[in-house]
């Protein structure tokens, strides 16, 4: 029997963060993976010549060198190397404003350029616009700060006040307040789906938090696909001492009293002082433990949650055999949505048939290197706001449901915007929400965990951590945390439950 | 710079809506239900029921195909996962004490799945560890554990022609005749031409039932290419680019699926090109793993004949053993009895992906498509398709298989 000091299950990005956060420490440490390869979402798949990149679109908290965001500081700090590409402008989107006429706007990045372009769209934008990103900055000065050793709890109230002013409420409200234009608005929600949730019931803090770094910081993808950064991340664990098993399945916690001591598995049963679980609570709680030990709050909470899960995704992966020139591709991103009103869109993604939402990506606009020469790789995901449509769905029609949707997709796309694709598909892979299901073991394929949504934002989830999974040494980790969704949340998801179990194991005295 | 920013009331009423996220949430959690959580997905289920880890099956049929030297076994069980046409199982099998998988593309309609059943095609290969076994030890009644369905030579819509033209050779008429019964059934949705290469008549693999469907579906047209006779109704040489344009649409559009013997794709391939066929056009099943890796030009010729220790590390354990330089590693590692995860055995699938942890290895070019970018930086390599040209370390994963002897 092996004792370890710390075993991370599952080697999403949060878990991955957790196992570099412990072994760095000096922490005797386990990573177990279910499938023969690491990084759930955050990974890369091969058909004919392509290499295709599953999940990610941009990713926040890169920065530059000089300018470093949240995950280049953290990467730095594991000594994880990556090659990043920057993607250079924020987005297209092609849509409808709230009042009905058509949008086709294409916004920068940077401050001064996205202030600018949103003052040729709509006229009038710049002054509160410049107070958005005002606020941003201070936003993330707090947040900077928040991470500091000392905090003063007078400092925080005189620095940062308009942050105190705005971050208790929704994005519409905020945006609101600030005499945003409807216009403006109906744009800046464009970034709503990375999210998942409407404007209305979006917190501020939340949606600004991405906003700043997409538009300040810019966005960055890997050069390989994200299982360059998952891979990367394995290697350096592995080098650090860390053991590591593929294919291996934890069936259940072990628990010693109400104290969970270790995971049992296909490869066998491992102990550990502290367990990392990046999988979804209930999860955890339905089906790998026993149903006596899980906490009172934690079956309400579950309860309360009601399996609101954010979004469920379908992707399209097409491989062309033509340059992006060749088609006529000049944006990285294209936002194709019915309405820029997303309370309105929300509600359209519940249904397979009302769906008419798509984000495409052309991944060699931003990296070169990212499909062999003549070619070019790109992708649509759209995502459904309910399990509904999905839920009884035959195995014949399954398939063919996958492709009619798909087929849809590609049109819309395609009438849209006058860019032809379909005859130069050279590979094509199509995932659904059960493919999402299948391989992340997600619930309902929800790669976004439960919805970060009024009372359940990101907010109350930080301000109540202590009060969630009351397990002792069972610690969720993953887009179910404080953080929500996202690469870079999971990220940091991982590293701040690592951070705060090595405080604890302190306090104990380290090791029994 | 303090903005002018009022969202609420300005100054404790903000505080307080900040705080009201704790106080709400913990208002929410006190009214719900204390109810046991539930793990229970329906699309999770479902994903559960089309990508089972395994499947046992009992063997329900054994039918003999004379002058192919080859079976065709049905597998039943309660349940089977529904595929495409023109997948695969991968069979798992404890040949003694030899941990051994192999992959059978299914020849049955996938609609014939729905009341739990497969089928696949087993021909004696030469020196075939496995062929022999199956051909002559399994019987009904036995039971085999096979995959879920694998692979992606499947017809796509948004990416291949209406008009499909199929090269089989031998054996590997086994894809098209599950896709001729899934057009011939309404499954599939295309024109399927099928240009079957053999040497004689008698050795053509289901050739009643070919003939029965095409004569039933006007969509399946079924030809025979014979190289060592000449019949009448039949194509008499090798699958020649003129034999192809034959039956190909006038304008050239169609699609090319192949699936054969190694030869086969040699000679196909190089006639495909006279054709003008672009690559999107071409697909081609599983390669397998050259019998004769040496003949490779890029292969260091030094190594020939030699014989490596390779240490391999499992989830659960550590084990030396000899590894000759002419085999796949993989196939060392089921000789040894070592449970490896395995299962296209073409370098493509990337299910044995395993860490090298020492040691210099071959990786045939036409075998490393499927091998992820960083993978290749960072030593993972696919054991079913790599050679060791020295000793070796090597970390495998566990599988989730483990054939009954």
């Amino acid at each position: 029997m092996k004792i370890y000091d710390a075993i991370v299950v599952g080697s999403g990005c949060a878990g991955l963060a957790a196992a570099l956060e412990m072994i760095i420490a000096g922490k005797k440490t386990l990573l177990i993976e279910k499938h023969n390869l690491p990084g759930g979402c955050a990974s890369g798949f091969c058909r004919g010549r392509f290499e295709f990149e599953p999940s990610l679109h941009e990713l926040c908290g890169v920065g530059s060198k000089e300018n470093p965001g949240s995950v280049r500081r953290l990467m730095d700090r594991y000594g994880v190397k990556i090659r990043w590409q920057r993607v250079d402008d924020c987005f297209r989107c092609i849509s409808e404003y709230s009042d009905g006429t058509p949008m086709d706007v294409t916004l920068p990045s940077g401050v001064d350029a996205f202030i600018d372009k949103m003052e040729e769209y709509v006229p009038g934008s710049r002054k509160p616009m410049e107070d958005f990103f005002e606020l941003l900055r201070e936003l993330n000065d707090l947040t900077a700060y928040l991470e500091s050793p000392k905090i003063s709890v007078s400092h925080l109230l005189k620095s940062y006040k308009n942050v105190f002013k705005a971050a208790g409420y929704s994005s519409a409200e905020v945006f609101d307040a600030l005499g945003l234009p409807e216009k403006c608005q109906d744009i800046l929600s464009v970034y709503w789906s990375y999210l998942g949730v409407d404007m209305k019931h979006l917190s501020f803090f939340h949606y600004a938090s991405m906003v700043y770094s997409y538009v300040i910081l810019g966005a960055y993808i890997p050069t390989h696909t994200s299982h360059e950064i998952s891979n990367a991340m394995v290697e350096r664990f592995r080098s650090l001492g860390g053991d590591i098993k593929f294919n291996c399945r934890a069936e259940e916690f072990i628990f010693d009293g109400d104290r969970c001591c270790g995971v049992k598995t296909n490869a066998g049963d491992f102990y550990a002082d502290v367990v990392f679980a990046n999988i979804n609570p209930d999860i955890i709680y339905g089906k790998m433990m026993p149903g006596n030990l899980v906490p009172a709050r934690e079956k309400k909470l579950s309860a309360a949650r009601n399996r609101n899960f954010g979004a469920r995704m379908f992707t399209v992966y097409l491989g062309l055999n033509k340059t992006p020139e060749e088609l006529g591709i000049k944006d990285y991103s294209i936002f194709i949505a019915g309405t820029a009103d997303s309370e309105k869109e929300f509600n359209s993604l519940k249904k397979i048939d009302t769906n008419n939402y798509s984000i495409f990506l052309c991944y060699n606009i931003a990296n070169p290197e990212a499909s062999p020469e003549g070619t070019s790789m790109c992708s649509f995901t759209t995502m459904f706001t309910s399990a509904e449509d999905w839920n009884n769905v035959t195995d014949e029609e399954y398939f063919k449901l996958k492709n009619r949707l798909a087929k849809k997709i590609i049109s819309n796309f395609e009438s849209k915007t006058g860019i032809v694709l379909t005859p130069y598909i050279e590979e094509i892979s199509i995932a659904s929400p059960l493919t999402f299901a299948r391989y992340l073991g997600v619930p309902e394929g929800s790669v976004y965990g439960y919805m970060t949504k009024d009372w359940d934002s990101i907010l109350s989830r930080i301000a109540s951590q202590g009060a969630d999974f009351p397990i002792k040494s069972l610690k969720p980790i993953g887009t179910s945390g404080q953080r929500g969704d996202g690469y870079s949340s999971a990220y940091m998801c991982g590293s701040i439950v690592a951070k705060a179990a090595l405080k604890e194991s302190d306090a104990k005295g380290g090791k029994k | 710079m303090e903005l002018k920013l009022n969202v609420g009331k300005n100054g404790f009423s903000d505080i307080k809506k900040l705080v009201s996220h704790i106080t709400e949430k913990n208002r929410v959690i006190k009214a719900a239900p204390e109810r046991a959580v539930s793990a229970v997905f329906p699309i999770n289920e479902h994903a559960k029921k089309l990508h089972p880890d395994y499947q046992t099956m009992k063997v329900t049929d054994i039918a003999e195909h004379t002058g192919a030297d080859a079976k065709t076994f049905t597998l039943s069980a309660d349940k089977a996962a529904y595929f495409r046409a023109g997948q695969y199982l991968s069979v798992s099998l404890n040949i003694g004490g030899s941990i051994v998988t192999r992959p059978y593309s299914i020849s049955s309609a996938p609609s014939l799945s729905k009341d739990g059943k497969y089928k696949i095609t087993v021909r004696r290969t030469q020196n075939g560890f496995v062929s022999d076994y199956l051909l002559s030890e399994i019987k009904v009644g036995d039971t085999l554990t096979v995959s879920e369905p694998l692979g992606n030579f499947f017809y796509e819509e948004l990416r291949d022609s209406k008009n499909v033209i199929a090269i089989a050779g031998g054996s590997g008429i086994t894809p098209f005749l599950s896709m001729a019964h899934a057009v011939c059934d309404g499954t599939e949705n295309f024109d399927l031409t099928i240009l079957y290469g053999n040497k004689t008549e008698e050795s053509l693999l289901f050739k009643n039932e070919l003939d029965d469907i095409s004569a039933r579906c006007p969509r399946v047209k079924t030809v025979y290419v014979l190289s060592d006779e000449e019949k009448d109704g039949c194509e008499h040489g090798f699958i020649t680019a003129e034999i192809i344009s034959k039956y190909a649409p006038e304008n050239k559009d169609c699609s090319v699926f192949m699936c054969g013997p190694e030869a086969m794709y040699r000679f196909a391939e190089k006639e495909l090109v006279k054709l003008g066929i672009d690559r999107k056009h071409l697909r081609r099943e599983l390669l397998g793993v050259t019998k004769n890796v040496s003949a490779n030009e890029d292969y260091p010729a030094e190594c020939k004949g030699k014989t490596f220790s390779a240490t391999v590390k499992t989830n659960t354990d550590e084990k030396t053993i000899p590894v000759s330089a002419d085999e796949p590693i993989l196939v060392a590692i089921e000789r040894a009895g070592i449970a490896a995860p395995s299962r296209c055995r073409s370098g493509e699938c990337g299910w044995c992906r395993s860490k090298l942890l020492s040691g210099n290895v071959y990786v045939p070019k036409e075998n490393d498509e499927g091998r992820r970018f960083s993978d290749k930086e960072t030593g993972y390599i696919h054991p079913c398709a790599t050679f060791a040209l020295s000793d070796i370390v090597i970390e495998v994963p566990s599988t989730y298989v483990n054939p009954a002897e």
